[in-house]
């Protein structure tokens, strides 16, 4: 369904020093840097996958939405969605897609969705007893109903996200394309949102391409994940193959009798913390079971514990020390 | 009780107040129109004193180009300026990416997605004057000049909405500069007056560089039976290269913004 | 010593502040100074109309007139309705009234700032109009381009708190800028910035000078273009209105403040 070779975009950005000086500086001569937004990615998807691109802010996920929308052309490398170049904007290809952008709406401010809706059905030319039955359908699944008669102004942050969603499944996309669809919603409205993609993934077997930089939207929804930093795509699998990349290690938590030096622990895998009787420990996976024996043996031990270190922090970890 | 008397009386003061909110608008526009259209035509009577004309064009004659001018204003309230003064909103916001995937011209979209109809009433004043000063300066209509003026009308239209279209699209590259459209808003407030009562030099400029020429002069010559056909296939030729001039520098302002946004 | 919350520190610091800011925005002020060019083209039709001799103003003194009554408009040109609504629409207010300066201040630095952002401007437009009549060129004397200052500030004033008023209406009902809308119309026929005073029928002008809008462009414009004009009865008219209206301003807004508190809007 999607198919993304060598994907790069670069861009020209302008260096230009603040104050009257500098305007005038620039304007005799431009001094332009080259920005890399993207660098190389290349990836496929298969038609009805749910895939979440991971990444900080700025490390171009939403760039390489963009190019795989059509809305911004790459500097190199190829792109196909669903059999069409997205650049050329074709009506039939356009369609096909429909791309839902967190805190930014299409639904006009003023007027309940109904009216927008019916907007949108004249556009993609859904004939109206079709349209009707679509949004009946959506509604339902979404738990919309007064609201769509109410000006949009007028509806909470998560009412508002919910119908921009009917707004953009009303002509049955084969893709969507989601940018942080999730943003500033409440945990409730949150979990709702996911339910509802989850569903409709399973329902239509629509393609879900989704970003986000909340790890919970990327481990409740999506199998396959993207992880994008600094423009370069460092890891495209499931989330948990990401984890054992990121850390092959496991934190061993102690809790021992009495007090121990440091140097007793040494050859044990990496002391993280060590607080009178409380010893934390990252051990490689291999050596879990081994060393896990060997501190039974070796140590009077209270309570002993084994966890993998939180997602969020492997991968904050990850962007702190600019790992790629 | 009371209670419920209260709550019941908030209930109907706000919807009450809500209707009288819009309905005052359209009053306001229709008293600001009127206000506005008479001191308009008061100002034109400072020029003609007896025995005088404005660049030859006698008194009857100017009212036509008056009510010409209110005609395109009113259209400008209506279709350009809800509709081209959103597009930097769009692209402020970043909802111009909306637009640009839907199955449809974004041009089209843009240009005529909404209206606002507090500009219709100018449209009729406009016409209603158009009439009135015909009648005075002795106009016959015939079918041909009939449809002529239709077709000049619609030069003309086409030119005012090019110019204002080339001006709102700047909005992609130049965020800061949207109220550049004023400045054509200000300039095109010489297409009151006919075009002989300016100086050759301006007379040029409003005839080839900004047409308003050819939005009120044009159109009332053509009822006055005065217009020579070289101009009239002027007109049309200049609505033609504004219009496809409008389009070409829209498909060159996406480009821009599908290889330079981020 | 503080007026409505204002001294001297607080005064460097919000003209510099709103002049910094304003210069962000210079792109957008240079356009408006642009589209003010109403009065050239009332200009041009006036000079080659039959109706010119009526007005007392011929050839270079029409010029001089016009390009003074373009510079008047450029800084005596007041939006603090639109800014006010824009603020009270986005709950800024608050803030504002709960500090020991009065709000309107913080408004009549905006302009200044403004008005001082688009003086290049301003000159650069007439520098373009004497580049194009180059006999109309003409520097006042000193004396007079005081005059003129003064003039031109106290229709600022007028002009200020006239929209201050609407303004403060804002507090009773939303759609208080459309009265701008209306007002700004006879405004426009009016203040001279069209046609001079002197093109209207003696009735029209005797009831025209009853209201302030002559005050506001033809008075200061004739000044600057050093043009015989009545210098006391012009500052005196200009003084009342500034007395009157000064105080339904204060008065106004105190009142739209409490009921604005009273809301708890």
């Amino acid at each position: 369904m999607i198919q993304v070779e060598g994907l790069s975009k670069i861009y020209r950005v302008a260096e230009k020093q603040p104050g009257l000086a500098g305007t005038l500086r620039h304007f005799i001569r431009r001094r332009t840097r080259d920005v890399s937004a993207v660098q190389d990615v290349s990836f496929r998807i298969e038609p009805g996958e749910m895939v979440g691109f991971l990444g900080a802010n700025g490390a171009g996920k939403t760039t390489t939405l963009k190019m795989l929308c059509g809305l911004i052309h790459p500097s190199a490398g190829e792109v196909q969605v669903a059999g069409f170049s997205p650049q050329r904007r074709q009506a039939e290809f356009l369609r096909r897609i429909t791309l839902v952008m967190g805190q930014k709406q299409q639904l006009l401010w003023d007027l309940p969705p109904m009216d927008s809706l019916r907007v949108n059905a004249a556009v993609y030319g859904i004939p109206d007893a079709v349209a009707r039955r679509r949004i009946s359908e959506l509604a339902d699944l979404l738990e919309l109903g007064e609201e769509l008669t109410r000006p949009v102004r007028k509806l909470s942050l998560g009412q508002r996200m919910k119908a921009e969603l009917l707004a953009a499944l009303l002509h049955e996309p084969e893709v969507l394309f989601l940018d942080e669809p999730t943003l500033g919603l409440d945990v409730n409205a949150q979990a709702r949102v996911r339910q509802f993609l989850a569903d409709y993934n399973r329902r239509t077997g629509a393609t879900v391409l989704l970003t986000s930089h909340y790890m919970a939207d990327i481990t409740a929804l999506c199998p396959r994940v993207l992880l994008i930093h600094q423009g370069h795509l460092f890891h495209d699998g499931p989330l948990e193959a990401l984890a054992d990349q990121l850390a092959p290690e496991r934190e061993v938590r102690l809790e021992l009798e009495s007090p121990v030096e440091a140097d007793a622990l040494a050859g044990l895998g990496r002391l993280e913390q060590l607080e009178g009787c409380d010893v934390r420990l990252l051990v490689p996976r291999d050596q879990l079971t081994a060393v896990v024996a060997q501190l039974l043996d070796r140590f009077p031990v209270r309570d002993l514990d084994v966890t993998d270190p939180p997602i969020e922090e492997l991968i904050g970890g990850l962007f702190r020390q600019g790992r790629v | 009780m009371g209670r419920y008397w209260r709550t019941l009386r908030r209930f109907w003061g706000t919807a009450v107040a809500v209707q009288l909110e819009y309905q005052a608008n359209v009053l306001i526009e229709l008293l600001a129109v009127a206000m506005s259209l008479s001191g308009s035509l008061f100002l034109l009577s400072l020029f003609y004193g007896p025995d005088q004309t404005l660049g030859g064009w006698s008194w009857a004659q100017a009212l036509m180009v008056q009510g010409l001018y209110t005609v395109f204003d009113g259209m400008a309230t209506t279709w350009l300026r809800p509709n081209l003064g959103a597009i930097v909103t769009h692209v402020r916001e970043g909802t111009l990416d909306f637009v640009l995937l839907k199955p449809i011209d974004s041009q089209f979209w843009l240009s005529l997605r909404t209206l606002s109809p507090a500009g219709l009433p100018e449209i009729g004043l406009g016409l209603g004057l158009l009439a009135w000063g015909s009648h005075q300066a002795g106009v016959v209509l015939s079918l041909s000049s009939l449809f002529t003026v239709l077709v000049m009308l619609l030069a003309g239209g086409l030119i005012l909405y090019s110019l204002w279209f080339l001006i709102a699209a700047t909005s992609i590259w130049f965020v800061k500069t949207w109220n550049a459209t004023e400045v054509l808003r200000a300039l095109l407030a010489s297409g009151r007056y006919p075009l002989n009562a300016y100086p050759p030099a301006l007379r040029l400029l409003f005839t080839l560089v900004l047409p308003v020429a050819f939005l009120t002069t044009v159109p009332a010559q053509v009822l006055l039976g005065e217009a020579a056909v070289p101009v009239l296939l002027a007109g049309l030729a200049l609505a033609v290269l504004f219009f496809a001039a409008a389009r070409a520098f829209w498909l060159f302002a996406l480009r821009f913004y599908t290889s330079a946004s981020s | 010593m503080r007026i409505f919350g204002l001294n001297r520190r607080i005064i460097r610091v919000l003209l510099g502040s709103q002049y910094a800011h304003m210069l962000e925005y210079r792109a957008e002020i240079a356009l408006w100074a642009l589209s003010g060019v109403l009065p050239f083209i009332m200009l041009s039709v006036w000079s080659g109309s039959d109706a010119r001799s009526g007005l007392g103003l011929d050839g270079v003194a029409l010029d001089r007139y016009f390009l003074s009554a373009f510079l008047v408009r450029q800084f005596s040109v007041v939006w603090v309705v639109y800014a006010f609504e824009e603020d009270a629409l986005l709950g800024r207010l608050s803030p504002y009234l709960l500090q020991p300066l009065h709000p309107l201040w913080r408004y009549v630095a905006a302009h200044l700032g403004e008005q001082l952002t688009r003086l290049p401007f301003a000159a650069l437009i007439a520098a373009v109009f004497f580049a194009v009549q180059p006999q109309a060129f003409w520097l006042p004397s000193f004396g007079g381009f005081l005059l003129a200052w003064l003039a031109t500030w106290m229709a600022f004033a007028i002009a200020f708190l006239f929209q201050s008023l609407i303004a403060a209406l804002c507090f009773w009902s939303e759609k208080a800028s459309a009265l701008e809308r209306l007002q700004f119309i006879p405004f426009l026929f009016l203040s001279g910035l069209l046609a001079p005073l002197t093109a209207f029928p003696p009735a029209v002008r005797a009831w025209a000078q009853w209201t302030p809008f002559p005050y506001l462009i033809d008075f200061p414009a004739r000044v600057l273009a050093g043009q015989p004009v009545d210098l006391v009865a012009g500052f005196g008219a200009q003084l009342a209105w500034i007395a009157l209206l000064l105080p339904l301003v204060l008065l106004l807004w105190r009142a739209g403040v409490r009921r604005y508190s009273a809301m708890g809007a």
